[in-house]
């Protein structure tokens, strides 16, 4: 008899569960099971026949029963009756969602960040160093003597005196020395940072910009190591097809040096392009300054030129940033304004 | 420096294009910026770095090509003079020697000063000069086929028969070539005569003393001055020309002499005359020291190895002597003209540069153990910035130089502001003492174009004096203003609570805890709504809105609220360790409070009183509601808050809720007679 009872429930609640919501179909299994001739009455009927110690627990899972399928029927159909209800009130899904605004970071901080994270993942280490400077780091300890011709590449702006003489940091170079001075190699650093320069502001100059410096010093670091990093840089900011080339350059602070290309981002470096307006047909785009530290530069900070070798190089923020962004006035970067902010 | 690519042919041969030797020159580090076509010739304006004033030259370019291609140079020959034993009617006195190691100087009597023959003024009209006369586009001709500036004065205007190389008198004058008179201070080298000055050496010549169509008999003057010296003076008179411009790079000290008679050849060839015997002053340049390059060494600065006698026909082609070698050594001695080679690591430069940088294998350095890889400033720095921009906040960047009116404009002391000496214009005379003039800035270019709802921040450095140093700090600047706005919940104004959510929002992603917001009166600020920001009683910051007599002067109509945070005090509390907490186990049960209290009450008293009191089983207590108007007598205000109690051992029994929730509305009513409503 329990198992009666058992199989009918089952049976009833898949029933049920077949026909959610359809008032017909539902009135039919009510009969069925629930009629004064349906399944479960048939069951009340056959309890005479159990055995008299279990006929109270069989008459309890029979009225179980019926009451379960009972509500189960009923819960169907006022679920039928919310469906009717709800497609009623139906709301307009086309309306706008209810703005959840996301801010944005400036496109400078983007860049410095994708490049940090890509040296980062060489493994550099990022650090910073002062806007404030003196001319011992800023020009002397990167081997630029203060009256040379070297140093015309670096107008400075200089503050009025307390007493020293102190300027604004013409490049991030200086976090160079400041950095040897205080630790001991083998280390990579990469820095980020404001750098000024009394310029007259015009689409492609700014008295202030951005620089991210980078430095490797050991004992076995190579003008080698020095291509790799950068090609790899430059792969993984324009794209893995890009291409780079150096060429020979003068900057006092290292030796060899080298002016960075990569293969323009736009015509690729196609022949016959003549007309691309971003390298100008030229097919290459200058983006850095590099080059092995001048022993110079050791010696000044007390390190053994015969013992350590490292390589060096900076870059300018704001270009690589119009360059992957297709900017085409850096006046843009300082202007704030939202509607520029809000692409990035 | 122009090179005309016709000229340049005279000195090497050439079989490529001028784009393509353009290219050549570039992969030597000559790069072109551009290239004019004038008639049938091309003229390549290249740009030479300060390590090779060689290449101000069109023998140093030539030379160049010719080592790099492996071609001859071809340096235009030289006629002996012939020297008619004349009597030297002139004498010369070098008085500083220190900064004029060799003067030499030639009289050329009886010459015919005209125009120049066409040839000549092609050469000089290519360099973009104007022909002046035979003998001045001689001399000009030469300085720029040889590299060094000479100098060709009428003989018969230097008064006294003599010439002397000195230190100008402080306050003499001299009006120059370009018919400017200026006046010398004694650091000043000049030539002069018995009387005057007559040139401002290695700089420009005087006008009195200069050749011209009625001049018979010159002093040509071929000299070597101190680069220093005639930097400072040419910087100090803020006159440069292409003769000072060689002169500070430093000329070739080897080859005055050629120089002079090779512009003396040409002098008498063109303007006829006859040249009398050199007048050589000086020393003799220095002997140069060999430099050895070490293979092991060169491979171990490239990571790449260079075989030995490829870096020997390098250097040699470079025109350094070979002064011995060994296995793995080379020893060499540079030339006058290639006064940067002075160090092992110079000709490993010159054997790289000419063997081809992008020939050399690309490796990956070790990796090397180092402290963390993104320091806990940069580290703290990006996750405010990560938190700021989740709450819609946009970054901005702007600059550190502000001019002295917008730093006055937003009620900070100008005084106190760190000054540039040498601005370029008014706008860039001062640097900033806060981040809000900047943020004002930005809010008015937006407000102008039209923003309705602007929500920025911007993290960057402020600058102070402290004493007789400049201090640099790290500051969080935070604004909101305009009217926040959608079709469901229709708009409203942001106020200093949306401003203030933000904060407290970024202090808690930060674990800065127990943060204190305390009414302060800043003149930057209205001083209706003005709080300092207080943690373990400093002060890290200040909110508000902005002083309306402020945001007048930037003129922006609407109010502003911001918030500047000393990024740099709040380091030290910042934590981004995490421990997790169990959750609890039973349930907590929430109750409403509604009071009626002084209007004056402040909501930190009141949250206070409800924390002292509830006893152990408060577990949280928020503000979510606060009304005054209808039904609530004046000067009083109805707030309710939402008390959660929660026992963390156990199911929490009504009885306890009750208690709890008795000693609050006790405590409330006698500290602060605020009554139930």
């Amino acid at each position: 008899m329990k198992d009666r009872i058992k199989e009918t429930e089952v049976r009833a609640f898949s029933d049920i569960k077949a026909v959610v919501g359809q008032r017909e179909a539902l009135e039919a299994l009510r009969i069925k099971y629930l009629g004064r001739k349906g399944e479960i009455a048939e069951l009340f009927k056959g309890i005479s026949s159990v055995a008299t110690e279990d006929k109270a627990e069989v008459g309890r899972l029979l009225n179980e029963l019926k009451v379960s399928v009972t509500s189960a029927i009923e819960g169907s159909l006022l679920s039928s009756s919310n469906k009717t209800l709800s497609s009623k009130n139906r709301i307009d899904v086309t309306l706008p969602g209810i703005p959840a605004r996301l801010g944005k970071l400036h496109p400078i901080t983007q860049t410095i960040d994708r490049i940090s994270d890509i040296f980062i993942g060489l493994g550099f280490r990022v650090v910073e160093g002062p806007e404030i400077e003196t001319e011992h780091y800023n020009f002397e300890a990167l081997n630029i003597p203060l009256e040379h011709p070297s140093r015309d590449a670096f107008d400075t702006f200089y503050l009025e005196s307390l007493g020293g003489k102190n300027l604004l940091r013409s490049h991030t170079s200086p976090v160079q020395a400041r950095f040897m001075e205080k630790n001991k190699p083998p280390f990579s650093i990469i820095v980020p940072g404001k750098v000024y320069r009394p310029d007259a502001t015009d689409a492609s100059h700014s008295f202030m910009f951005h620089q991210v410096e980078g430095l490797c010093v050991g004992k076995e670091i190579h003008f080698s190591d020095l291509k790799g990093c950068l090609e790899t840089f430059a792969k993984e900011m324009f794209g893995s097809s890009t291409k780079m080339r150096l060429r020979p350059s003068f900057f006092p602070f290292t030796e060899p040096s080298a002016e960075v290309d990569i293969s323009c981002i736009i015509c690729g470096g196609a022949a016959g392009e003549k007309r691309c307006s971003v390298c100008g047909g030229k097919g290459w785009l200058e983006i850095l300054g590099a080059g092995m530290v001048n022993p110079k530069v050791f010696e000044k900070v007390g390190y053994d030129p015969r013992k350590l070798t490292g390589f060096a190089f900076g870059m300018g923020v704001e270009r690589i940033a119009m360059l992957k962004y297709g900017i085409n006035d850096i006046r843009m970067f300082y202007e704030n304004d939202e509607r520029f902010l809000r692409q990035f | 420096m122009r090179i005309s690519y016709n000229w340049l042919k005279e000195y090497v041969d050439i079989k490529e294009s001028p784009e393509d030797l353009s290219d050549t020159l570039m992969s030597a580090g000559l790069p072109t910026e551009s290239i004019e076509a004038i008639g049938s010739d091309k003229i390549l304006e290249v740009e030479v770095t300060a390590n090779r004033p060689d290449w101000l030259s069109y023998i140093g370019v030539a030379r160049e090509v010719a080592a790099i291609t492996g071609r001859k140079l071809k340096i235009p020959k030289i006629e002996k003079i012939k020297t008619p034993d004349t009597k030297e009617q002139i004498k010369i006195r070098v008085e500083d020697r220190a900064l004029c190691p060799i003067y030499t100087a030639r009289i050329i009597k009886n010459v015919k000063v005209g125009e120049s023959p066409s040839w000549l003024k092609v050469r000089l009209e290519a360099m973009g000069l104007r022909p002046v006369n035979n003998i001045v586009d001689i001399t000009n001709f030469c300085l720029f086929e040889t590299g060094e500036p000479m100098h060709a004065f009428d003989l018969d205007k230097l008064s006294g028969g003599e010439v002397l190389v000195r230190k100008a008198k402080k306050g003499e004058k001299i009006i120059a070539i370009d018919g400017v008179e200026r006046t010398l201070e004694d650091s000043m080298l000049v030539i002069a005569d018995s009387s005057k000055p007559v040139a401002i050496a290695g700089v420009m010549g005087g006008l009195k003393t200069e050749v011209n169509y009625s001049t018979k008999n010159i002093l040509l003057e071929a000299a070597y001055f101190e680069p220093i010296s005639i930097r400072r003076t040419s910087r100090k008179l803020s006159l440069s020309s292409d003769s000072s411009y060689r002169f500070e790079r430093r000329i070739d000290i080897s080859n005055i002499i050629h120089s002079s008679d090779r512009a003396t050849g040409l002098i008498c060839q063109i303007a006829g005359g006859q040249a009398g015997k050199l007048i050589d002053i000086g020393a003799k340049p220095d002997k140069k020291k060999p430099i050895t390059l070490n293979m092991v060494k060169l491979e171990s600065v490239l990571g790449h190895s260079i075989p030995l006698v490829k870096a020997k026909k390098i250097l040699s082609d470079l025109g350094l002597k070979p002064k011995g070698s060994s296995r793995e050594k080379l020893s060499f001695e540079a030339p006058y003209f290639r006064y940067d080679l002075k160090d092992e690591v110079d000709l490993i430069e010159e054997v790289a540069r000419v063997y081809g940088y992008n020939k050399i294998r690309n490796t990956i350095p070790p990796v090397v153990e180092q402290p963390e890889r993104l320091s806990s400033d940069i580290a703290i720095l990006r996750r405010v910035r990560t938190a700021l921009t989740g709450l819609g906040m946009d970054e901005i960047i702007t600059y550190s130089l502000l001019s002295k009116k917008t730093i006055a404009n937003a009620a900070l002391a100008v005084e106190d502001a760190v000054c540039v000496a040498n601005p370029l214009s008014i706008e860039q005379e001062a640097m900033r003492p806060s981040l809000v003039p900047g943020m004002l800035g930005a809010v008015l270019w937006n407000i102008n174009r039209k923003a309705k709802d602007l929500k920025l921040f911007e993290i960057g450095h402020i600058y102070g004096k402290d004493g007789s140093n400049f201090t640099e700090r790290q500051y969080l600047g935070l604004c909101v203003t305009g009217e926040i706005s959608n079709w469901a919940g229709g708009s409203r104004n942001y106020s200093f609570f949306d401003l203030k959510g933000v904060v407290e929002t970024l202090f808690d992603s930060l674990g800065v805890k127990d943060i204190l917001f305390a009414s302060a009166r800043d003149c930057r600020f209205s001083d209706a709504s003005c709080a300092s920001i207080e943690l373990a009683e400093e002060n890290i910051g200040i909110i508000g809105e902005v002083d309306p007599s402020v945001l007048n002067d930037f003129d922006i109509k609407s109010p502003v609220y911001t918030c500047e945070i000393y990024l740099d005090k709040l380091y030290p509390y910042i934590s981004t360790k995490r421990k997790f907490e169990a959750l609890p186990k039973y349930p907590s049960v929430s109750r409403d409070i509604s009071i009626v209290a002084d209007k004056d009450t402040s909501s930190r008293k009141i949250m206070s009183v409800i924390r002292g009191s509830a006893g152990a089983v408060l577990k949280d207590v928020r503000l979510v509601d606060r009304y005054s108007g209808k039904q609530i007598p004046d000067g009083k205000i109805s707030l309710t808050y939402r008390v959660e109690y929660q026992n963390p051992i156990k199911t929490l029994e009504e009885k306890e809720v009750m208690e709890a929730h008795g000693k609050i509305l006790h405590a409330l009513g006698s500290e602060l007679g605020a009554k139930l409503r």
